[in-house]
């Protein structure tokens, strides 16, 4: 997992930097305020983030209350290295938006926990949102599904009644049983559209878009 | 010799027409409610032996207006056809006591079938 470090003093982000790089960790690193912020405008931002409070121009304090005054797609989880270790310090800090905070000098296996808890809360997020999105492509495939099948049923009965009633070499039958085909296929789709059971993307228009990809989203191919 | 009344209901009017068309074309006798209270109104009238019930109406639904029809009707027979297949609802269409589910679009030879083998197994119930 990859992580952000805002920490003024070079010696404590060296240290720092090495010792998450040894837990495994993909370390970015920023000196100041000003730097964090603007790396996690980026949209490849790390999601986990250690900030330090006590940082010339924009603190970390400041820095928690502007990253949550943005509506972000995917949520932070900050983690405020603080030697600060006063309740009313601590109330601030987590008023100001971070989720856990660390008292320095800290000792290295609690900031190893801690940010292993951060790391738990970020997969959970990620898990939440992906059931969610799976459950509004189901609720819209489903309401779009019922609407569509209404019409489908109507244009497949006469086009089978028409059928049965002409002449097998009336070049109408032909033009008919090919309407037809295309409505079963019609059918066919949507029979499958209700059967998704997980939330897959394709690329469309050469990664421009992604759209749900119907044939991995359920199950076998689409006829 | 049991009566061939098919009672059709649907809130579509375009599917009730096309039913209406086909079954009457296969030799069937056939009417139409577009709601759950309409068909309750006819049922008073009429003896209907099979049913074919949408399940997503205006007001009463039909798995509750198949419960009805079979409280008060246990030798008949019930078909679902639907527009939105989930396995939870097949589930709620046994338990209200329908014979048979079909999703829309569903062939009307299928709906045919459905019909004749459940003339054929009233008939036997009513031993003609």
């Amino acid at each position: 997992m990859r992580v952000l470090i805002a920490e003024d003093d070079l010696t404590s982000r060296i240290m720092l930097q090495a010792v998450l790089s040894k837990w495994g960790y993909e370390v970015t690193s920023a000196s100041d305020g000003e730097e964090a912020w603007n790396v996690l405008q980026r949209s490849d931002a790390p999601r986990l983030v250690v900030l330090d409070w006590m940082m010339p121009g924009m603190d970390g304090i400041t820095l928690c209350r502007k990253l949550r005054a943005q509506d972000r797609v995917d949520p932070l989880y900050i983690l405020l290295l603080t030697s600060k270790g006063e309740p009313n310090d601590i109330v601030r800090g987590l008023e100001a938006g971070a989720d856990d905070y660390v008292a320095k000098p800290y000792d290295n296996e609690e900031l190893r926990a801690r940010i292993g808890t951060g790391q738990r809360v970020l997969e959970l997020s990620r898990e939440v949102a992906r059931r969610q999105k799976l459950q509004g492509v189901l609720e819209m495939a489903g309401a779009v599904c019922h609407e569509l099948n209404q019409p489908l049923h109507v244009v497949t009965g006469y086009s089978e009644m028409l059928l049965i009633d002409l002449d097998e070499s009336d070049p109408q039958a032909e033009t008919l049983r090919i309407i037809k085909a295309q409505v079963d296929r019609i059918g066919e789709l949507t029979r499958r559209i209700m059967s998704i059971t997980q939330y897959r993307t394709k690329d469309y228009l050469g990664g421009r878009h992604s759209i749900v990809d119907i044939e991995e989203a359920s199950s076998g191919p689409v006829g | 010799m049991i009566n061939r009344r098919i009672l059709v209901v649907d809130d579509e009017a375009p599917i009730c027409e096309m039913m209406r068309w086909a079954f009457t074309n296969a030799g069937y006798e056939i009417q139409i409610a577009e709601s759950a209270e309409e068909a309750l109104e006819l049922i008073k009238t009429y003896k209907y032996l099979v049913f074919f019930l949408d399940l997503n109406l205006p007001g009463m639904n039909g798995i509750e207006l198949c419960r009805n029809i079979r409280k008060n009707n246990p030798l008949t027979i019930a078909y679902a056809v639907t527009g939105y297949a989930s396995t939870f609802e097949v589930f709620d269409c046994r338990e209200a006591g329908f014979d048979d589910y079909f999703t829309k679009p569903v062939e009307m030879k299928t709906l045919f079938q459905a019909a004749e083998q459940a003339f054929q197994k009233l008939a036997r119930w009513r031993n003609e």
